[in-house]
């Protein structure tokens, strides 16, 4: 029980001191605001601002709970001296001065609605946390910056690249109650973007569409499941339609330092997700149309770097890449290979969606393919033109379609939710002269959502909620017991954290809940360092990636000190220029590697020791398309004789690959250097799985995680032995080997 | 108001800061010493009865969720494991006849079987452990498909006092597949096949 109550503890906190910030910079502002608009606004303004004194704490490594508890402390103590939550001369003047009344059907349907839903997304993310991200890499880093006092490079997971401004929000919390604390903060989100769609209706005077808008919008399965977890996108839905928001009340001409909170969210909203930066260049133009001045529009594009800036500087520092984890063709960096950024992209856009024309129909009923639905009712979404029909209607349409713009690089049903807000007012809107449609509608769309309510057209896999676990919530069932029961990704992080020691790292092929222990596992695709380890192990039992193939370039002997080996031929998208080892030879005998030598090559300069090393099992590859012009160059560091090079490689090198030799003269030019190129079968020498893992271990990684349904796992599985790996745990179909270091030459 | 104006040429400053210079050339690392001289890889599909994971492989005969590093089988036990290839497979069983049972049963037969096959069978009249191997036609057996691994007893001994039938004492069943190069793995993946 004590946990329960920590958790809710922290979140509180938290989520008071979002408020007390953001209602203290209103005051100083002189906004004003409307009382249905005081907290949704004040605590997602607010938020921006904890969010910034929480980026400084983790930048001076002082992320000690005592400080982060003072922190929130101070912040609600300052908004009491202050009193500035009270409403004072012109505010409270005009507390409800431009919002229309509620009628009582309006009160009671709404209100009997919101509080059933309310009830079930606490009970869920009071209950210990277990959703897929939110275990793994968004509380994994939270709980990584809290035992580390601050910010720390983890080259090792992109992921970490990510703005992270919701996260930031969750430190607190998690330093008090743990994870459950940080998804009931986000959930103060998705409650305050709720509240302020239902403000909205009331403040442009549809307040039957602002009530049915919220609903739409939280009652949307994927949208209640997210916001009951540790996720961010409610976190960004909250922003960016407070941005909205604060436009609204700057176009109005109440408040004309709106523009503030206008610039801090549309910075906020990058620094929560990058692809919610769209609702910056609709607040500029927004801006530039109805002001028809230059001034205004510079001044919240400033005002938004205050709060995008540091996590842009935070990616130059750590990887050279102001835009990491993406652009890395432009920004190349040793952190992220190129080609994992294309495919990643190229799967993000599709998922298993072949044909997008199903998409509605994916993102509303099915929802297996892209996880989640937004619900039937959203099919109803093409009636929202009928908004057209009023100013307001145009703006949040627009809106929603800025914010919406980038989605088609990710259908994940999810990445809908920052348009949502937008797309359920304007559907309310169109209908918000019919307010008992509008009733049917909610109820129908509350029985679609309810978590007991199966219905038949709906995919039984989809992520929602489909039962409420309140005894969990309330810790009546102990956390561990909970978990180890519907998560098996846990028990398999606790079955890493009982048996790897501290301070070693785990290769992986497939993400644990990162949240839930402190050991630091390279999930194979989540670096360029991990995804080369990983080529590694499986160039050990795939035989077409094993080294089997010689190409010698044959030449008149030359004396030279630089030579370059340059690829002529052009690849396909996935046709990668792959080298295991490069050896050069005079008169057939091979060149020793002296530490003189350098060597480098253009693209992936960073891993060309991989070819260099003698090790049959490593291979530097391209890691982009092959094309005209990559080469590999070694200077000697003294003139040398060579009449031959050989290039160890594999039969997945692409297909049309064109070697030549070159030599550069004494200004540095290169020329080619005539002569024959010879492909030919050739043996393996060494035992490639030992190779693999002994290269594991000379890097620093000890342990691996194999699950049942990896690829390659039935090769792990079959003789660890010949591999050099002794199986030291087994649990959730997850076998958890430990690396046995090669026996040292006896002396 | 703050000179926020700056905000862009500071952006741009960022950015500009952030285009690298490519890294310096590498010497080449410490040289790998090649592991030479050995043995072949070997598959082993042998479910071990003393781990839990026996008991997703258990397709008769043999009782689930026991502790221990062996079970007591019934008459016809059997497991099923799964091959990626046909060739070079081997039957492989550990097992042991006790004392008390043999006693009353006296010399046993046991048949030992792939997929329904008898592969062979042997006579036993006094009680300790056994391990019998055999190689597998691969004419029996079919890759990627499960493969039923058993064998048979002739006669089970019967408690007197609760009627209790028992067969002999398991402690691993299953194949193993041994590659044909000693330098390779016989479970060789086309490129076709392989995820990038």
């Amino acid at each position: 029980m004590m946990q329960a109550v920590t958790a809710l503890l922290g979140a509180v906190l938290t989520v008071a001191a979002c408020y007390a910030l953001g209602t203290l910079l209103l005051d100083r502002l002189a906004i004003v605001l409307r009382r249905a608009e005081q907290f949704p606004l004040s605590f997602v303004l607010g938020a921006s601002c904890l969010h910034l004194a929480v980026f400084a704490i983790l930048t001076f490594h002082v992320a000690y709970w005592p400080v982060l508890v003072t922190l929130l402390v101070l912040s609600i103590a300052a908004v009491a001296w202050k009193r500035a939550w009270r409403l004072r001369g012109p505010a409270k003047r005009r507390l409800n001065s431009g919002m229309d009344p509620l009628s009582m059907q309006l009160k009671i349907v709404w209100s009997v609605i919101f509080a059933l839903f309310t009830a079930i997304y606490l009970a869920t993310a009071w209950a210990p946390e277990m959703s897929p991200d939110g275990s793994g890499y968004h509380l994994g880093f939270v709980a990584r910056y809290l035992r580390e006092h601050g910010f720390v490079f983890i080259p090792n997971n992109f992921y970490s690249s990510l703005s992270e401004g919701v996260e930031l929000l969750f430190i607190p919390a998690f330093a008090i109650g743990r994870h459950s604390a940080a998804a009931l903060v986000h959930l103060g989100f998705f409650i305050s973007c709720c509240l302020a769609i239902f403000a909205y209706g009331r403040r442009i005077g549809k307040p039957w569409a602002g009530a049915a808008g919220s609903l739409f919008f939280y009652l949307s399965p994927v949208v209640g499941i997210d916001g009951s977890s540790a996720y961010i996108d409610l976190g960004v839905a909250a922003i960016v339609f407070g941005c909205f928001y604060f436009l609204e009340i700057w176009d109005s001409g109440d408040s004309p330092a709106a523009l503030v909170p206008v610039g801090l969210l549309a910075g906020y909203a990058f620094a929560a997700k990058y692809t919610a930066f769209t609702i910056l260049p609709f607040a500029l133009l927004w801006i530039a149309l109805k002001a028809r001045k230059w001034k205004p529009v510079v001044y919240v594009a400033a005002l938004s770097l205050v709060m995008a800036g540091p996590w842009v500087a935070k990616n130059v520092v750590y990887t050279g890449n102001p835009a990491a984890p993406f652009l890395n063709s432009t920004f190349r960096n040793p952190y992220v290979h190129v080609l994992f950024e294309q495919e990643y992209a190229q799967l993000m856009s599709r998922y298993a969606v072949e044909n997008k024309w199903t998409l509605p129909l994916e993102v509303t009923i099915r929802g297996d393919k892209t996880t989640g639905v937004i619900g039937p009712l959203f099919l109803l979404t093409p009636l929202a033109l009928l908004s057209l029909r009023f100013r307001e209607g145009r703006k949040v349409l627009l809106c929603g379609l800025f914010v919406l713009a980038p989605y088609l690089l990710n259908v994940g049903t999810r990445f809908l939710i920052p348009a949502l807000p937008f797309f359920s007012l304007a559907l309310a809107m169109a209908l918000a002269n019919a307010p008992p449609l509008l009733v049917l509608l909610l109820v129908f769309h509350a029985w679609a959502s309810w978590p007991s309510s199966h219905p038949k057209f709906a995919s039984s896999a989809t992520w929602r909620i489909w039962r409420v676990p309140y005894k969990e919530a309330l810790r009546k069932i102990p956390p561990d017991r909970f978990l180890r029961t519907y998560d098996s990704g846990y028990v398999v992080a606790r079955m890493v954290e009982e048996h790897v020691p501290k301070g070693e790292r785990v290769l992986a092929f497939g993400g644990i809940p990162d949240a839930y222990t402190t050991r630091e596992i390279l999930v194979s695709f989540q670096s360029a360092f991990n995804q080369w380890l990983s080529d590694t192990m499986n160039v050990a039992w795939i035989a077409d990636w094993q080294p089997t193939v010689l190409r010698s370039l044959k030449f008149p002997a030359r004396r030279l000190r630089r030579i370059r080996v340059t690829q002529m031929g052009k690849g396909d998208f996935d046709h990668q220029w792959q080298i295991h080892e490069v050896r050069f030879y005079s008169k057939g005998m091979e060149l020793t590697r002296k530490p003189e030598w350098r060597l480098t090559a253009s693209p992936n300069p960073w891993e060309i020791q991989l070819a260099f090393d003698n090790n049959e099992a490593t291979r530097w590859r391209s890691w982009q398309a092959a094309a005209p012009g990559m080469h590999v160059d070694v200077d000697f560091g003294s003139p040398v004789d060579v009449d031959e090079i050989d290039i160890e490689t594999s039969m997945d090198d692409f297909p049309h690959v064109q070697l030549r030799a070159e030599t550069a003269d004494e200004s540095g030019a290169w020329m080619k250097i005539d002569g024959e190129v010879q492909t030919s079968a050739r043996k393996v020498k060494t035992n490639l799985r030992r190779a693999a893992t002994n290269e594991m271990h000379l890097r620093g990684v000890n342990y691996l995680l194999i699950a049942d349904g990896d690829y390659g796992a039935a090769d792990f599985h079959g003789d660890p032995e010949i591999w050099g790996l002794k199986p030291i745990a087994k649990a959730a179909g997850s076998t958890l080997y430990e690396v046995v270091p090669p026996e040292a030459p006896a002396k | 108001m703050i000179p926020v104006a700056f905000g862009p040429v500071i952006l741009g400053a960022v950015f500009l800061t952030s285009c690298q210079t490519m890294p310096e050339t590498y010497a080449p690392p410490v040289q790998r010493q090649p592991f030479e001289n050995f043995r072949p890889y070997r598959e082993l599909l042998l479910v071990d009865l003393g781990t839990l994971d026996a008991d997703s492989h258990i397709v008769r005969d043999i009782p689930k969720d026991a502790q221990g590093s062996w079970r007591w089988t019934g008459q016809h036990p059997a497991v099923q494991v799964s091959l990626r290839s046909v060739m070079g497979v081997t039957y492989v069983i550990d097992f042991s006849l006790a004392d008390a049972t043999l006693k009353d049963t006296g010399p046993v037969t046991i048949t030992f079987d792939v997929n329904g096959h008898e592969l062979g069978a042997a006579r036993y009249s006094a009680p300790g452990p056994y391990h019998f191997e055999n190689a597998v036609p691969s004419e029996w057996v079919e890759a990627g498909k499960q493969t039923i691994v058993g064998a048979s007893i002739d006669k089970m001994w019967v408690s007197p006092t609760d009627g209790v039938k028992l067969g002999f004492i398991l402690t691993h069943l299953g194949l193993r597949q041994e590659e044909k190069d000693s330098s390779q793995s016989d479970a060789q993946t086309s490129q076709s096949d392989a995820k990038k």
